[in-house]
């Protein structure tokens, strides 16, 4: 990437239930927490770049840039998209374009506001068809799930290891999550509690593979390479955000047990960025389910198709705090996850980089995975929908 | 307040499953395509339409929906998942239906996986009183349960006939029963009603007489049971079944509905055979549906007495004067007014008369018009071969063919009353379809059909030969309904939950 653009600060709020604040208060306080960090002011911004999945519907505000613009009291050009990843893609093009040297990019989202009609909002704009016929926002993961047993021919005990190394991917990200001050769900639960839900619900995945919904924001500061050392010492740099699109209706998809639209941004992401996969030691992987956490473990390439729930099974007998690949760390969702840190889908993309951000300069404090310098790459994968958008962000100190 | 224009759309795809194919690479698309994304530009104009409706798919994969969306809750808990078509050319999203799923079962996924499925048409989903009610086809059924796949292969008229006819009929009830006080009756799926059967019959009568569902000019769709004060369900069906010449997406039908409690559907046998006589109509064919999800109060409340007897289902004729396989040879209908059974404009359930519903209203009606026939046209009991009259108890029928002067051979295999329930409208056409089930060429049926308010229709018919070469395409009828291993019965509150609807 030319002109690399660099993150120079970041900030968020907890995840979960807001229910006294409006949606402006939220990404105010992210906005507050990253620009006190790097010491810049409104006046520096010269543009915003905002996303969220649908506060139109869930808070009835239709030109979210209008109450950014009341407040910071700044009039300058403002976009608005449906994910972070989304918006950081965008704010990176302007930024190597020249056209732009300091931009912010916020998300925000408010879904407990719409709780008695969240599920059906969400199924009704991810795959419409779907909807109308009684799927779920949970059902198409397990119908992955299904397709993916089927396709690699799993049974007897392959199937219980499966369905073991599914519910370890809760339990590791709840445990990840007792270290973050900001995850909307600090306890850890035990493999035990993910089959019983599962039992209760009498689906392939039940309440524990799921992640919450949560109102939530988070921000960054994103300039250009030049004036990067100006606001930080350590500034992280993108070297790439590539991102792919597939058909929005799952069913009509060629392999329903992958995401190609992941496979697509990962390979160009890597390609742009340079950057070697044996060189990414942090992962945030978008698990909106724990099948989506394992799915896309082998779309971006860590594990062979197929192999992935023999990795996480034998990762996790005797958790370290990270996936064994090939012999390699891999750190993945160590903020929990959307699985415990919560999915306020518009913000969450903007805690995915939070926390590699504050990894990669060593700051994550209890949750520090290693001295920052043995941390090479760190790479976030982002989905709107089921899968019919996939932003792929890599992530180096240089 | 749901939006029309997308209701419309989604009705429009979904209740016929239209999907297209391309003629030069041969993919195809669950839509209405213009172009095909393979092949581009050069694919316009050389899309060909390929509808799913009369096919039968694959479960791939499914999972349980045990916590629906908002509008799916009435279904309490059902298998979802993806269905392919033609070889897996085509996948859509499906939920099974007619499958009540008690708490604690659990499903075996992998059990139906790979499973071949026909596709159903329902209401979509749970929708205000005042909305428009939701239908989609994209609900299916095992295929070897209850309700089987059946080919719709259309052949070209080839015997005309003097006297217009029958030339074709289908019979449509669900696969669930409550068994009370000696008698079964048909009760709906959560997600059926009248516009459901009448359309499922249609389609059925389509199949049976092998016709060009583009040769039916009009559509008679009588209910005393349509969701809607004003809307035909009529209009449902001759979209749904293509009647008429397609032209963009409006068919080139007249379709109305017509109401005379039990008799709205057999009153427009006359007109359908009057109209398909009369050549500058233009109409060659007509379908008749008479269809009900028989309404009654909860027992114990005013009007109540009817929850012993209400059932579920209908029955479509389709009328005509080539490949007939039973002549009208005439009728006769009396009419009074007399209110023995009524409903209000906005009241849920019907009224009835007590015992003035039998002699001055059934009794009287029935016997005149049936008498008044067989005088007519000089003919004693003896010289008919089958009696059917309306039914809506066990006890009624049986009564008034005693007095008529008929044997119990001649009206038992009519009775159907005691295996449907009181199909409203549907009964003398459900026992009309039944004794053509089983009849011999050249024989005589009478019908006499009852409607409170009151009135009744008697028709003469005599049956073709062709009665016998069409019946073997005729593979869910009466009898195949009634001895259905894959019935299910359900008790008196899951009966009136059904029944409620979504």
């Amino acid at each position: 990437m030319q002109n690399r653009p660099a993150m120079v600060a970041v900030g968020r709020t907890k995840f979960g239930e807001h229910y006294g604040k409006e949606p402006e208060k939220l990404i105010e306080e992210a906005w507050l927490t990253a620009s006190n960090s790097c010491g810049i002011e409104r006046r520096d911004l010269e543009a915003c770049y905002l996303s969220d999945c649908f506060l139109p519907i869930t808070n009835k505000l239709g030109l979210e840039e209008g109450f950014l613009s009341e407040l910071t009291q700044l009039h300058v050009p403002m976009e608005v998209t449906r994910s972070v990843s989304a918006a950081l893609q965008t704010a990176c093009h302007a930024i190597q374009a020249g056209v732009y040297k300091t931009v912010l990019v916020g998300g925000i989202e408010k879904m407990t506001d719409r709780w008695d009609k969240i599920r059906d909002d969400l199924m009704l704009l991810e795959d419409p068809w779907s909807y109308y016929t009684g799927a779920t926002p949970e059902s198409n993961h397990e119908l992955m799930m299904r397709a993916y047993i089927k396709k690699f021919g799993l049974k007897g005990k392959d199937l219980d290891k499966l369905n073991t190394a599914l519910a370890q991917v809760a339990v590791k990200n709840h445990l990840h999550a007792t270290k973050n001050q900001y995850a909307q769900y600090q306890k850890a639960i035990t493999v035990e509690q993910v089959v019983n839900a599962r039992k209760a619900a009498r689906k392939p995945l039940g309440l524990y593979d799921f992640a919450p919904i949560s109102d939530g924001a988070s921000a960054l500061i994103l300039t250009a390479e030049t004036n990067a050392k100006k606001l930080t010492d350590k500034p992280v740099y993108v070297r790439a955000v590539a991102s792919a699109t597939d058909y929005l209706n799952y069913h009509a998809r060629d392999d329903l047990a992958h995401f190609i639209a992941t496979q697509i941004a990962m390979e160009n992401a890597l390609t742009t960025s340079g950057v070697n996969l044996a060189d990414i030691h942090l992962v945030q992987l978008n698990d909106q389910s724990t099948m989506m956490e394992m799915v896309s473990l082998e779309d971006m390439g860590f594990c062979e198709s197929g192999t992935a729930w023999k990795m996480i099974f034998d990762s996790c007998k005797d958790y370290k705090g990270y996936y064994q690949v090939n012999g390699k760390k891999l750190y993945t969702n160590l903020n929990g996850g959307l699985k415990a840190d919560g999915n306020p889908l518009g913000a969450t993309g903007g805690a995915q980089l939070y926390e590699i951000f504050k990894q990669l300069r060593g700051e994550a404090g209890a949750r520090q995975a290693a001295p920052e310098a043995e941390l090479g790459f760190g790479c976030s994968q982002e989905l709107e929908g089921f899968g019919t958008k996939a932003y792929v962000t890599i992530l180096g100190r240089n | 307040m749901s939006s029309e224009p997308i209701e419309r759309r989604v009705s429009y795809l979904g209740d016929r499953l239209k999907a297209s194919r391309c003629t030069i690479c041969g993919k195809e698309y669950f839509e209405i395509r213009d172009y095909c994304s393979n092949c581009g530009r050069k694919s316009y104009m050389k899309m060909a339409a390929a509808d799913l409706f009369y096919d039968k798919g694959k479960l791939e994969l499914c999972t349980l929906v045990s916590e629906p969306t908002n509008k799916f809750t009435k279904l309490e808990s059902f298998v979802y998942g993806i269905i392919s078509f033609h070889g897996g050319k085509i996948r859509v999203p499906g939920r099974l239906t007619d499958r009540i799923i008690k708490d604690g079962e659990t499903v075996d996924f992998a059990s139906l996986e790979g499973k071949e499925v026909v596709p159903r048409f329902r209401r979509r989903c749970s929708v205000s009183k005042s909305d428009v009610v939701p239908t989609i086809s994209l609900t299916f059924t095992l295929a070897d349960q209850y309700y089987p796949h059946r080919e719709y292969n259309v052949l070209p008229p080839n015997k005309d006939s003097e006297l217009p006819g029958i030339v074709g009929y289908g019979v449509y009830t669900s696969r669930f029963r409550t068994k009370e006080g000696g008698i079964e009756r048909a009760v709906p799926f959560i997600d059926e009603d009248a516009v459901t059967a009448a359309v499922e019959a249609g389609k059925t009568a389509l199949i049976h007489s092998a016709l060009d569902s583009s040769l039916v000019g009009k559509v008679y769709v009588g209910s005393e049971s349509n969701p809607y004060a004003v809307k035909p369900i009529a209009s449902k069906v001759a979209q749904v079944l293509k009647l008429g010449e397609e032209d963009g997406d409006v068919q080139g039908v007249d379709a109305v509905d017509t109401e005379f409690a039990c008799k709205a559907g057999t009153s427009m046998f006359k007109d359908a055979a009057a109209l398909v006589s009369y050549q500058r109509s233009g109409v060659k064919y007509a379908m008749v549906i008479a269809a009900d999800n028989s309404q009654a109060a909860p027992r114990g409340c005013p009007g109540g007495e009817l929850d012993m007897f209400v059932g579920y289902g209908g029955a479509a004729f389709i009328f005509g004067k080539q490949d007939v396989i039973a002549e009208i040879e005439g009728w006769y209908s009396v009419t009074s007014d007399t209110p023995d059974f009524w409903r209000r404009d906005g009241e849920t359930f019907p009224m009835h008369g007590g015992r003035f519903t039998g002699d001055p209203a059934y009794f009287k009606h029935v016997r005149k018009a049936s008498s008044k026939l067989m005088e007519r046209y000089n003919l004693k009991a003896g010289d008919i071969n089958y009696f059917v009259p309306h039914q809506p108890n066990p006890a009624f029928p049986v009564r008034v063919a005693k007095e008529l002067g008929f044997k119990e051979e001649q009206y038992a295999c009519s009775l159907q009353v005691n295996r449907f329930g009181n199909t409203y409208s549907g009964c003398s056409p459900v026992g009309l379809a039944a004794v053509l089930d089983v009849a011999k060429p050249e024989e005589r049926i009478l019908v006499a059909s009852y409607g409170s308010g009151a009135g009744s229709d008697a028709y003469l018919l005599r049956t073709t030969s062709l009665l016998l070469e069409k019946r073997q395409r005729q593979k869910m009828n009466v009898k195949y309904m009634n001895e259905n291993p894959f019935i299910e019965y359900v008790d008196y509150n899951t009966y009136r939950r059904l029944k409620l609807g979504m």
